[in-house]
């Protein structure tokens, strides 16, 4: 659509017309802020923990496990440098041999979600599937934090 | 030509006081919007832009994506 | 490694199609299983094509 406006807006003789490509969705998925009825509402990014532990490929297993529960945590996110990520750490590649290292033990790849997705979606999708936690990262790949299923169940209901 | 800009584009053109404007129809536009985006659905653009839009100021416009 | 047989795959809970892990818990298996796409959907990451109100 916007093509088509930025079109229609020149012809109209408007002369310094820009198309923002991308969108809507694209400044979303960034993590950037909006206005709106949905604003209003808490979403996978406001919910999310920051504080999540985080390692990286290199490191062995067991000193991540120790720093984790040192923290009180039972999950972490492998990330680059970039904060990237590329794997997790769930209760179950916590406990595996912990010579190994991260890169190893992880959980590659794992299902991510959007910074704006509504917690009242995510926690229906959360219990639905017995996802405990659940990495949110904005549409490159970078780490927004770590959303946990406690949290979002003890959210207000939506009332929309 | 319009130009294809990026988010950091769009970022630097709104901090030069640039107007932005959303195509989308409603309740789109109502339930998110970028924050200052006026309301231009493509529809409505021969009616409304004259009225919402300053010709001497660049125009940044936006849809959903890029499908 | 062979993949498996798309007729043995679980299929997506709401188009059907044959997946191999869900697209929300990684698990095969999933009792609720959903594709990429359905999920993306579903939670808004994504809208539906054609678009209503032509794109």
């Amino acid at each position: 659509m916007s093509p088509r406006a930025a079109w229609r807006l020149e012809s109209l003789g408007f002369g310094d017309v820009y198309d923002y490509v991308a969108g809507k969705l694209d400044w979303m998925a960034a993590g950037l802020p909006t206005e709106g009825t949905n604003a209003q509402r808490p979403r996978a990014a406001d919910v999310a923990r920051k504080d999540v532990p985080l390692c990286g490929l290199k490191e062995r297993l067991g000193d991540v496990r120790d720093r984790v529960r040192a923290q009180g945590w039972d999950a972490a996110v492998v990330v680059n440098e970039d904060r990237v990520v590329l794997g997790l750490l769930r209760t179950a590649e916590l406990e595996k041999d912990p010579a190994q290292l991260i890169e190893q033990a992880m959980r590659p790849g794992p299902s991510t979600f959007r910074p704006f997705v509504s917690i009242h979606e995510m926690g229906h999708f959360m219990v639905e599937h017995k996802l405990e936690n659940a990495p949110i990262t904005t549409s490159d790949g970078r780490l927004v934090g770590l959303l946990l299923k406690q949290d979002v169940v003890s959210q207000p209901a939506d009332v929309s | 030509m319009p130009k294809q800009i990026d988010r950091d584009e769009v970022r630097r053109l709104l901090d030069g006081g640039a107007q932005l404007a959303e195509v989308l129809p409603s309740p789109e536009y109502e339930e998110d919007h970028l924050p200052g985006a006026l309301h231009l659905p493509l529809r409505h653009v021969e009616e409304r832009a004259a009225d919402l839009l300053e010709r001497s100021r660049q125009i940044v416009v936006y849809c959903w994506d890029a499908a | 490694m062979s993949e498996p047989a798309a007729s043995t795959m679980e299929k997506c809970s709401s188009c059907d199609m044959p997946i191999e892990l869900c697209a929300c818990c990684d698990e095969p298996n999933c009792g609720a299983a959903i594709c990429y796409r359905c999920l993306n959907l579903a939670l808004g990451q994504a809208m539906p094509e054609p678009h209503d109100h032509g794109g």
